[in-house]
């Protein structure tokens, strides 16, 4: 069986990277005697993963991952004791348990919802996300492994809003085609006609889509 | 920290690099209120964080602290210069990495002092904590400034800014100076008071209340208490049943890479070897065991608290453990299931049993540490290092038949008596392990050799039979190492060798006076810091600062010391005699051993204190 967790990875951790969070993850797991699945080959690691790394100096309120698990565990159970193993910053919120056959949430993941929180003063109006929205496209530069990309922010954009300086905003996160938040805030700033603002990033949802509408990630 | 240090500290976490150094929050870290504790503690070590979480003795002091329910200790580390001039910038005070508390709120601050090159790294600290550097410039508002750790073992070069140390092993007098602390507190007692107390406490050194005096030819004549308080001479703390001293049952694990990034699992401390170039030898004396179950017992606490997947064996000479092969496959076979790997650091050539090769193999084949020191018979008699040619080859020959390619040798360069006939040992012995690797049918032997040897710059260190001796000039040195690495042209060795000033100027500290503190300070004032990181040594401004002080740095590295002379650190007494160190020199020069005094008591000098030496006493049957 596999159990599917929500977690937070708390203010303090923004710093830590991908690949240290998994590891934490994964000796919080081995610290809580779940019976945790191994891969086979000459370095067992455990069978887990996450939905989708967060960036750098990120805040993730509502993470998804996946446990492999040996026989059946309960989700009081499996979230009992893994809860215990955690440090302080990463808090478990809640988990399911699924079928092997399950897909992993890194599959079904299909966007995610950002509070984009500008540092200082935030001078950007309704009226400049108006406008924004209202182009007929949103061309922009993206950075990748192999170069930069001429890409269309539009079609990536599903909500943008904007509430107590702060900006809210579901973005396509996805193997296809995928948003960074920080790079629409750029986009933004640009077309607005005012200077980049540094801006601190939660990631408060991941979600799926089921049927033309969007669920979150861990329901799916 | 305040809510507007806290928005600060934010801002400078974006900017520099590696930010999780400084994010604390780690598992199994201390999460007591600071004012609800009658003492605190702040644990500073003087390097990354990345160095300091990979210390033993800051995590056994750590745990030993917190455990008492009216103490608790708190971590700091030596901020990396774009955070540390970012945080001078911005006023940010140097904080503790659980609750971000500004050093200086502390009642303690305690350095470790594991490497002399580090040393301008305390001043850093303190000046960041705002502290005022020199001892005598602290208010009573101001927080103790307290040291200990192998360094503390020559107390004087640092004797301006420590306000008392602790000498030996740590485990009791931490409690001890803690709990004066506390009582001193409580009963409102001045700083001078405070200090008197400490200066009581067995095993405590408090410079101020010593006076040095020195001679014309710039020597020290005396060394001597200016107070009752004071005793003649700091004797040296042992634990002397550390089957039963503290051992943390929980560790913090860090979320970013450290450098022994696993369980550390102190087998013994102490070794009986005598090699007589190394300090740790001979201060650490005698060398004590625990047990197996005792071990294990520890290896499931650790395991248990902080999921680590490796456990490592550490000690000076892990190979000497008497049931080492036992331990390794009780420990295999206990983690089995867990996936835990077991490896073993730190081996001498000897005793590296086939059998225990055969073990550590079995979950990952990490590469082979060995450590001949010297090249040539002749030489290791020298240094006392009991080990043989052929132990090297027949230790490298298992090893490359059990699996192993990569083979890392350690050598010394610029020993006493050395001359170009042992440097010319050390190509020859390189050559033969490249030869042992061959003698292995190819089939039988894991492709891709790789022979690395590394020569560090000898370093005479005091309270050891070497602590009279001139170290190499810098030109001899460079010199040795053009030579070696000729000698060393052989395919499939590789040649590591150390930045030579850097070996001078630590010659210069490990064995200086107190007059070595200004030097420090105009050092540090003038930019240096981190001087053990290649990318911020400044060999040019240290000399400088020599210049500036009216010193000169070959009077501490160059001269030869008669036995009559009065070396700062006498004034410790490190329960090896002067007697001992005397004997011991004389036999290197006559190229005479010492054998291992498991075989039989050396009479070191240790005997001398009732209990200190279980072998000593076992034997005489008291």
């Amino acid at each position: 069986m596999k159990m599917l967790a929500v977690f937070e990875k708390g203010a303090r951790l923004r710093h830590i990277g991908h690949l240290d969070l998994m590891r934490a993850m994964q000796r919080a797991l081995r610290r809580s005697s779940l019976p945790i699945r191994y891969s086979q080959g000459f370095n067992p690691h455990i069978l887990m993963s996450f939905a989708a790394p967060l960036s750098l100096g990120a805040v993730g309120l509502r993470e998804v991952m996946e446990v492999s698990l040996d026989g059946n565990v309960t989700a009081e159970e499996f979230s009992r004791r893994l809860s215990q193993a955690l440090p302080p910053d990463i808090r478990l919120l809640s988990c399911r348990p699924v079928e092997d056959a399950h897909k992993p949430p890194m599959a079904l993941l299909r966007a995610a919802r950002y509070r984009i929180e500008p540092r200082g003063e935030c001078s950007l109006t309704l009226k400049d996300l108006d406008a924004f929205l209202g182009k007929a496209s949103i061309p922009a530069v993206k950075k990748t492994k192999s170069g930069e990309k001429e890409i269309d922010l539009k079609p990536m954009i599903h909500e943008l809003m904007l509430n107590d300086g702060k900006i809210f905003c579901t973005l396509d996160l996805c193997e296809e085609r995928s948003c960074k938040p920080e790079l629409l805030l750029n986009c933004l700033c640009s077309s607005a006609g005012i200077p980049a603002m540094e801006a601190r990033i939660v990631r408060l949802l991941l979600l799926a889509e089921k049927d033309g509408a969007f669920l979150p990630l861990e329901d799916a | 920290m305040n809510p507007a240090q806290e928005e600060i500290l934010e801002k400078l976490l974006e900017k520099v690099q590696k930010p999780a150094r400084y994010t604390g929050g780690e598992m199994n870290t201390a999460v007591k209120p600071i004012g609800e504790c009658d003492v605190s503690f702040a644990f500073c070590f003087p390097d990354t964080y990345d160095i300091a979480m990979s210390h033993l003795g800051m995590k056994i002091l750590y745990h030993i602290i917190n455990k008492q329910p009216w103490a608790v200790c708190e971590r700091v580390c030596a901020p990396w210069p774009d955070m540390g001039d970012a945080m001078r910038r911005e006023g940010l005070p140097l904080f503790s990495l659980e609750s971000r508390t500004p050093i200086r709120d502390f009642d303690l601050v305690g350095f470790t002092l594991m490497y002399e090159m580090s040393y301008s790294n305390i001043l850093e600290m303190l000046d960041l904590g705002g502290i005022p550097i020199y001892a005598r410039d602290r208010s009573e508002d101001d927080p103790l400034v307290v040291a200990g750790g192998p360094c503390a073992f020559n107390p004087e070069p640092l004797a301006y800014f420590i306000d008392a140390y602790m000498i030996g092993d740590g485990e009791d007098v931490m409690v001890q100076l803690c709990q004066t602390v506390r009582e001193c507190k409580a009963a409102r007692r001045t700083r001078e008071e405070t200090l008197r107390a400490l200066a009581g406490i067995p095993g405590v050194y408090v410079p101020r209340f010593y006076d040095v005096a020195y001679n014309d030819d710039g020597t020290v004549r005396s060394i001597t208490p200016n107070d009752p308080c004071a005793p003649e001479k700091v004797r040296r703390c042992v634990v002397t049943d550390l089957e039963h001293a503290e051992y943390p049952e929980t560790i913090p694990v860090p979320f970013t890479d450290i450098v022994f990034d696993r369980i550390t699992l102190e087998i013994m401390r102490g070794c009986t070897r005598g090699c007589r170039f190394c300090q740790a030898g001979m201060i650490y004396r005698p060398v004590r065991e625990r047990s197996m179950d005792r071990l294990l017992e520890i290896a499931d606490n650790l395991e248990n608290s902080t999921g680590y997947e490796e456990i490592s064996l550490s000690s000076l000479s892990s190979g000497d453990y008497s049931c080492l092969p036992e331990l390794i496959r009780a420990l295999m076979d206990r983690y089995r299931e867990k996936r835990v790997s077991v490896s073993l650091p730190s081996m001498r050539i000897d005793n590296i049993v086939k059998q225990s090769l055969e073990e550590t193999s079995k979950v990952k084949k990490s590469g082979l540490t060995l450590a001949p020191e010297a090249g040539t018979q002749r030489l290791r008699d020298v240094i006392n290092k009991g080990v043989t040619e052929e132990d090297l080859v027949r230790a490298v020959t298992d090893a490359f038949d059990s699996g192993w390619s990569s083979v890392k040798l350690y050598f010394m360069l610029g020993l006493p008596t050395e001359t170009d006939e042992d440097l010319r040992g050390i190509g020859d012995l390189a050559q033969k392990v490249v030869g042992a690797y061959f003698s292995i049918p190819k089939p039988r032997r894991a492709p891709g050799l790789r022979v690395t040897c590394s020569a560090s710059v000898f370093v005479p260190k005091p309270f050891t039979p070497f602590q009279w001796v001139a170290q190499d000039s810098l030109e001899t040195v460079k010199e040795k190492q053009e030579h070696l690495r000729e000698y060393l042209r052989i395919k499939g060795v590789t040649f590591n060798w150390h930045e030579s000033g850097l070996s001078f100027l630590e010659a210069c500290i490990s064995r200086g006076d107190r007059r070595i503190g200004d030097v420090i300070y105009t050092a540090w004032k003038n930019g240096c810091r981190f001087d053990g990181w290649n990318e911020y040594f400044r060999y040019d401004a240290w000399l400088d600062a020599f210049s500036a002080c009216g010193l000169d740095p070959a009077f501490y590295a160059y001269r030869t010391r008669p036995f009559s002379e009065t070396l700062p650190w006498d004034v410790i007494d490190a329960g090896v005699t002067k007697e001992y160190l005397m004997k011991e020199w004389e036999k290197a020069v006559r190229t005479e051993t010492t054998r291992d005094c498991r075989k039989g008591c050396n009479g070191c000098g240790l005997q001398r204190w009732k209990g200190a030496c279980p072998a000593y006493e076992n034997a005489r049957g008291v």
